[in-house]
């Protein structure tokens, strides 16, 4: 177990990197901390796929003159790249999200727009 | 590949995403959440990712923490 | 209490993750699924189906070309949503009213003569960085999103350094709904270009018209680069002024 998990390292560090994530979006109260932590989640997320597509002694999935096989899987990397792009447009609204509570209600603090209800 | 790099970059990694949980100013956040995408770059560009480092290196290093600074400069530099 | 339940919470979601992990085959491995499925067949087809040395970009343009087209509108959609949220009903706590860019610009903080410097003097370096990365993304790493999102960044200091009337000039008001919408326009013009070569949306004619799917290629590409940076450009200017 403890070999299985020291040979896959990379993704015991997304693991470790998404729980961190996790604790920030449900211990923070202030709104842009929880979306950094969103931010983190994801970023393990696309750290655990990524990493899955490594193979022994891989080179980059750009075939042409020197490039020899073998090479990383090139399906999780297109798969992140939409992920990412989607991440950052989702990021984006909540942030404009954000900025319209506080012109609305004048903080950014979960807690406090709780009691405002 | 090399065992040592990676456990430095790994730590890293965990290293900076602890200070963003731990940093009350959230301008400070921000950077050392920025610095942490550039470090998950530095991995994916290791893991012969060199498409997927580049795009997070300008969209994950780059626009989200110009978006995060400008919310940030519209809200509060403090969190509570 | 909360904190110990945050805690147990912590543990409950990473141990059953630590024993899937550990159960994955080793990091690595060549014989693991994800070598041996389908990446092993866009490896050995791609070049030639594809017509792009980049896979990355292959998979993303020609055998997944309408995930893509998808996400394009996803991100045409958020900047739909963000516009919403800004521009929709008045401020009630905050005094500020939207004030013109002429007297923004006056009370914008100086920028440091250093920064501007730099700045004009890398800007069109980086400017040809990016559509570099944009029309050779097909052959090298890179791509529409990751020019596009050079070229938003671009935008970005130049609008600090110089101020938002002089980078407007880059986007002009009359031509900024169609630069939002290049992405998505480019999607549907060469996905209907390619229905009429090969009967198929989104088909690119390889083997029949080499140079021909090479330009729509690069065209997608263009478009997709365009739309992502007045995309990130026109989101930055209205969070800024919100």
């Amino acid at each position: 177990m403890f070999e299985a998990l020291w040979d896959n390292r990379d993704y015991v560090a997304a693991v470790v990197l998404f729980c961190i994530g996790l604790y920030v979006i449900i211990a923070k109260d202030n709104l842009i901390k929880k979306l950094l932590g969103l931010n983190i989640m994801e970023t393990a997320v696309f750290a655990f796929i990524v990493t899955v597509g490594v193979v022994d002694g891989g080179e980059p999935p750009i075939l042409g003159p020197g490039a020899t096989p073998p090479y990383a899987s090139p399906l999780p990397h297109a798969l992140v790249l939409t992920g990412i792009v989607v991440a950052v447009s989702t990021t984006a609204l909540a942030l404009s999200l954000i900025i319209r509570i506080h012109r609305q209600c004048g903080t950014i603090e979960a807690d406090e727009l709780r009691e405002m209800e | 590949m090399s065992v040592v790099f990676d456990i430095v970059l790994l730590l890293f990694l965990i290293g900076t995403a602890l200070t963003v949980a731990r940093t009350k100013n959230l301008v400070a956040a921000v950077v050392i959440f920025s610095s942490y995408g550039l470090g998950m770059c530095l991995l994916w560009l290791h893991r012969g990712a060199p498409d997927v480092a580049m795009t997070e290196a300008a969209v994950g290093a780059g626009i989200t923490t110009v978006l995060f600074l400008v919310t940030i400069g519209k809200t509060a530099r403090r969190e509570k | 209490m909360k904190k110990a339940a945050t805690a147990a919470l912590l543990i409950v979601t990473a141990i059953p993750m630590l024993i899937g992990v550990a159960a994955l085959p080793r990091h690595g491995d060549p014989q693991a699924p994800v070598h041996t499925g389908v990446s092993a067949r866009y490896l050995e087809g791609g070049a030639a189906e594809g017509g792009t040395p980049n896979i990355v970009a292959n998979i993303l343009l020609n055998y997944r070309g309408l995930d893509t087209a998808g996400e394009v509108i996803v991100i045409f959609t958020a900047l739909v949503a963000g516009l919403a949220a800004l521009l929709t009903a008045p401020p009630l706590f905050t005094r500020a009213r939207r004030m013109p860019p002429a007297a923004r610009a006056a009370s914008a903080p100086p920028v440091s003569p250093v920064v501007g410097f730099v700045v004009r003097l890398l800007a069109p370096f980086i400017a040809l960085f990016a559509i570099y990365i944009i029309v050779h993304g097909h052959a090298s790493p890179g791509g529409g999103f990751q020019g596009g999102a050079i070229l938003g960044g671009l935008f970005v200091v130049l609008t600090i350094v110089l101020g938002e009337e002089r980078a407007l000039t880059l986007m002009p008001r009359a031509a900024a709904p169609w630069m939002q919408a290049a992405a998505v326009i480019a999607f549907v013009a060469v996905g209907v270009i390619g229905a009429a070569l090969t009967g198929y949306f989104l088909g690119f004619p390889v083997e029949t018209m080499h140079l021909a799917a090479k330009l729509m290629m690069i065209a997608l590409e263009a478009g997709i680069g365009l739309g992502g940076a007045a995309i990130f450009a026109t989101l930055f200017l209205e969070m800024e002024t919100a």
